[in-house]
């Protein structure tokens, strides 16, 4: 894979890399890309399966409930006021 | 070793084999029925919980998975969480950010992956439970390369709440053991459905223990496997006519291509659960917030994730994209939909599919340095295919190289066939003489 | 120039789409929210089955075809306040597609689409330091509708997203809190290239971003400038749009199917839920079914979209137009009477109407009977109140006979009659009746 693509790809990843990874995982992904070829010549099936087994129709009651004490879940979290921190918008 | 002495023991033994990543403190196995471990991608209410990663480091999860709480409710004490490669992404263990368990039949060796420290634990100690995670072999190539049973249910036996996902479509949580029985037992315990899994909701009932009466062996089944490995099949395959086993030979033309769309689901499934992990809500929160969002989120991505998953973050992130993702993801769902349709169609013809576990004994550690990413990719040619097609398999020893080192096979059974499975296990090890590793502390 | 909107629908369920928190406004930051919806590692979706039942609701109402099965995708993009920067909504699949809607009635504005989603949490900022995030909006059920770019003037969306919203209230009983709970993307292009402002709450302020944009782009394309496709927002208090991002091409969603959630296989659920068929297409019906003028239908509808349809049962009983001048009169006048005292079924005005068709009852003892049903009293007490009323009427036109040479140029001289009469009665009887009264007596010496 070119590295303008790997490039692309990690921006779109939120992976900033290094020249030396930048390299490696070039050759890399060119080298699993051209592995994968072999799926082109698989023959095409009329099934189709977001999952193997068919998942379907599973739904839930619309009734409201607090499950977990929210307290818990913030506690590790970096949080201010009850807000949970994060980073600069603009 | 009685309950106690483990729990006694039980940081020494990590010392010499790291297979664990945490282990309790406690050293009073009180009242407790069963010991039993999680890989570290299980959520654990009183336990760390890292997935292998980095990033996670410090992160202790609000609730316990399901399988875990199932196996608390039934009177079992978790000891320790195993480790793992991150996030699973490997099949030697060597890909974890802490430490890599070593084999115990050589300590210079892998115990296989990615679930290596549950293998590892169970090789260890006699009797241990281990809740291992299987995507596209992590639970049948570890057991295999440590000598001892692991089963994998079908996809959607086990409730995977609680589970730091991988591939939603793949993942499986199951059992390793050093006791054939121990499958069936703790399987039946961790399964059912369970309204925080919709995936979990559509599974009938376990059926009781079925005799495997027949197999069916792909007929390019010891294709580019190793002499030593072919010879204990072959072993193996001599052992099991032996207790009236049918024997068969099949053509699967369409596994060929289940370790490429394997890979394909996986990292296009993993690239997106990844995302969430940015240095913001748990995991390491110690940014400058100051940056840009997309400058913060990058610099915690990069600096905490490990190599091997950024690799597949890339290429995960590159077959669902717009121009590629019919050449690449569809296509690969598409390919698992031909195996399923494969297996069941041979599966009608008979109990089990079976094949050798992994092409070649556990390797050195300084082998696996050597190997290319595609070399190990290609490792899981024979336990990516029931794990793409999400059918139960299970791993048993059936042989050991010249150097000693155990080789398993591997039986694959229709969806929701895991009875014939555990009685399998169980009748092969009646017939078995296991040789335990060398444990000295 | 093209419209387009794509409007946002936050969907009336008491739990989230995916976890059961409660959608009810929530004590403080961060305390209606549990491992689903703050994204946390391990935790997955379970599907509310409401939420599918109000999008399929209005994909029928918008005159979408819903498909055998529709399932989920997740769409994936880094920002603090989407819990696991990646949003669970529909791709490939939607629940509803190819619709048409007809703006009052006439003017069809074609719906690409509708399905549900997640909404993302809420974000504070704090100076440009950093931002603190609130996730108890994260897993709110939205419904989308995305609008072919069908309209043509801001006016002209600002009038369709009135008549969609309130279409959109009815059919799925959304509670009127403002227009809080529903948000507008707004594309528009003078040109070719299109330009989109995100997240516009509110008619007017759609209507004023949209007046904006038409300026701007029409402005930059006369200077000889080239309009760049992107993402802006709308800033309420300057009534201006500023740029925010270059909008992401699809390459970087990276949409794959949503694999813990299964599909659903809607198509007997769509077969088995029937809308109420929202006031605008009725107004447009009655029209087009009864021959009545589109003045009357309105003010049939909106008085009570149960008034509309005993007009149709006594359509139905009788012929239109008698169903017309009994519903305009006598029925209209006592409606409010009727709800007042908690009535439900009408259909004893049908039974009387009858009477009076079969020629078994008068004219004007088929009003009194009406009124004192609709009133819930008897019809001695409406008699005699209504002859108190018709001898007023009738004394002040003894007195003041220029009132029906008047009547005979302009029907407006009436209003004479009428103030008159509500002066001295004070209230006594109602204005229809006045009204009926007055128009009935003065039709007997015309």
């Amino acid at each position: 894979m070119d590295r303008e693509t790997v490039e692309k790809v990690a921006r779109s990843a939120h992976l900033k890399l290094t020249e030396e990874e930048l390299e490696r995982f070039s050759r890399d992904l060119g080298d699993i890309l051209g592995y994968f070829t072999i799926l082109d010549e698989a023959p095409d099936c009329e099934g189709f399966g977001i999952d193997p087994i068919g998942v379907a129709d599973v739904l839930r009651d619309d009734e409201p409930r607090i499950e977990l004490e929210p307290d818990a879940m913030l506690e590790g979290m970096d949080t201010y006021d009850n807000y949970v921190r994060g980073p600069r918008l603009l | 070793m009685s309950q106690s002495s483990v729990l006694s023991s039980l940081s020494k033994i990590n010392e010499k084999y790291l297979m664990f990543r945490t282990v309790t403190s406690q050293t009073d196995a009180g009242d407790a029925k069963f010991l039993f471990s999680a890989k570290d991608n299980l959520t654990s209410k009183d336990m760390e919980t890292c997935s292998g990663s980095r990033i996670l480091e410090g992160y202790r999860p609000p609730f316990d998975a399901t399988s875990i709480a199932k196996m608390r409710e039934a009177g079992g004490l978790l000891i320790g969480k195993t480790n793992m490669d991150e996030f699973g992404f490997g099949t030697f263990s060597t890909n974890s950010a802490f430490g890599v368990p070593r084999n115990p039949y050589d300590l210079e060796r892998s115990c296989g992956g990615s679930s290596g420290g549950a293998a590892c634990a169970a090789a260890v100690m006699e009797g241990h439970v281990a809740i291992g995670v299987s995507t596209g072999g992590s639970i049948c190539c570890p057991a295999s390369f440590c000598g001892v049973y692991g089963i994998v249910p079908t996809y959607g036996r086990v409730s995977r709440y609680g589970l730091l996902d991988y591939g939603n479509s793949l993942d499986k949580i199951g059992i390793i053991s050093s006791n054939a029985s121990d499958l069936g037992k703790y399987v039946a315990i961790m399964a059912g459905a369970d309204p925080k899994d919709p995936t979990s909701c559509v599974q009938p009932a376990i059926g009781s223990r079925r005799k495997l009466k027949s197999v069916a062996v792909p007929v390019d089944a010891t294709e580019g496997v190793s002499e030593d490995v072919k010879k204990a099949f072959k072993d193996g395959l001599e052992g099991l006519k032996s207790m009236g086993v049918d024997v068969q030979k099949v053509e699967m033309s369409t596994l060929k291509y289940a370790i490429p769309a394997y890979y394909v689901i996986a990292t296009s499934e993993a690239s997106t659960n990844l995302a969430r992990y940015c240095g913001m809500r748990y995991g390491h929160q110690d940014g400058d917030l100051s940056l840009k969002f997309d400058d913060y989120f990058t610099s915690f991505r990069s600096q905490y994730f490990g190599e091997e998953a950024k690799r597949r973050i890339l290429l995960g992130t590159f077959t669902r994209m717009v121009g590629f993702r019919d050449r690449y993801y569809s296509k690969a769902r598409n390919v698992r939909q031909s195996i399923i349709e494969e297996y069941r169609s041979v599966l009608s013809g008979c109990d089990a599919v079976l094949t050798p576990t992994m092409p070649f004994v556990s390797p050195k550690f300084s082998d696996i340095s050597k190997m290319t990413p595609v070399e190990s990719y290609k490792a899981d040619i024979l336990t990516g295919p029931p794990n793409i097609a999400g059918m139960p398999h299970a791993s048993v020893p059936c042989g050991y190289d010249r150097d000693g080192m155990p080789i398993g096979m591997q039986f694959v059974a229709n969806h929701w066939d895991e009875g014939v499975l555990f009685s399998a296990a169980e009748e092969w090890e009646k017939n078995f003489d296991a040789v335990r590793p060398e444990v000295s502390i | 120039m093209k419209i387009g909107l794509e409007v946002h629908v936050q969907l009336p369920t008491r739990s989230k789409l995916f976890c059961p928190c409660p959608t009810t406004d929530a004590p403080a930051p961060n305390t209606h929210v549990c491992p689903v919806c703050l994204g946390l590692p391990g935790a997955r979706p379970m599907m509310n089955g409401k939420a599918i039942e109000y999008g399929i609701l209005l994909a029928k109402m918008l005159g979408c075809t819903v498909r055998d099965t529709t399932w989920f995708a997740r769409k994936i993009y880094f920002y603090p306040d989407n819990a696991k920067n990646f949003q669970i909504t529909q791709y490939d699949r939607p629940l509803g597609e190819g619709g048409v809607y007809y703006l009052n009635g006439k003017k069809p504005i074609r719906i690409t689409r509708i399905h549900i989603e997640e909404d993302p949490g809420k974000i504070k900022r704090v100076g440009d330091l950093s931002s603190l995030v609130d996730y108890n909006r994260s897993g709110i059920p939205l419904a989308e509708i995305v609008t072919e770019p069908d309209l043509s003037t801001p006016a002209e969306a600002r009038e369709f997203l009135g008549q969609l919203i309130r279409d959109i209230r009815y059919t799925i009983d959304l509670p009127d809190d403002g227009e809080r709970s529903i948000r507008c993307d707004c594309n528009l292009s003078v040109g070719t290239e299109r330009c989109e402002v995100k997240n516009v709450t509110g008619l007017r302020n759609v209507e004023r971003a949209l007046t904006y944009e038409m300026v701007r782009q029409t402005k930059l394309l006369k200077a000889g400038g080239k309009v760049v496709r992107e993402t802006r927002r709308f800033d309420e208090e300057r009534g201006v749009t500023i740029s925010v991002r270059k909008k992401e091409m699809e390459a970087d969603y990276g949409y794959i199917d949503e694999p813990d959630l299964g599909i659903f296989n809607v198509k007997e659920l769509a077969d088995s839920l029937k809308i109420k068929e929202s006031p605008h297409n009725m107004i447009i019906r009655l029209t087009k079914e009864y021959g009545i003028d589109d003045k009357t239908a309105k003010q049939f509808v909106s008085t009570s979209v149960d008034l509309a349809k005993l007009f149709e049962d006594l359509a139905a009983a009788t012929d239109a137009e008698t169903a017309r001048t009994w519903t305009s009169g006598a029925v209209s006048a006592g409606w409010r009477a009727f709800e007042a005292r908690g009535g439900t079924d009408a259909s004893e005005v049908v039974n009387i109407v009858r009477k009076f068709v079969d020629g078994e009852i008068t004219d004007t003892e088929c009003g009194l009977r009406i009124k004192a049903f609709l009133a819930g009293t008897d019809i001695d007490s409406v008699s005699a109140g209504s002859a108190d009323l018709d001898a007023m009427i009738s004394q002040y036109l003894d007195e003041n006979p220029s009132v029906i040479e008047d009547y005979r140029k302009n029907e407006k001289a009436a209003n004479r009659v009428i103030g008159h009469v509500m002066k001295q009665t004070g209230g006594a009887h109602s204005s229809a009746d006045i009204v009926d009264a007055t128009k009935r007596l003065i039709g007997e010496r015309l």
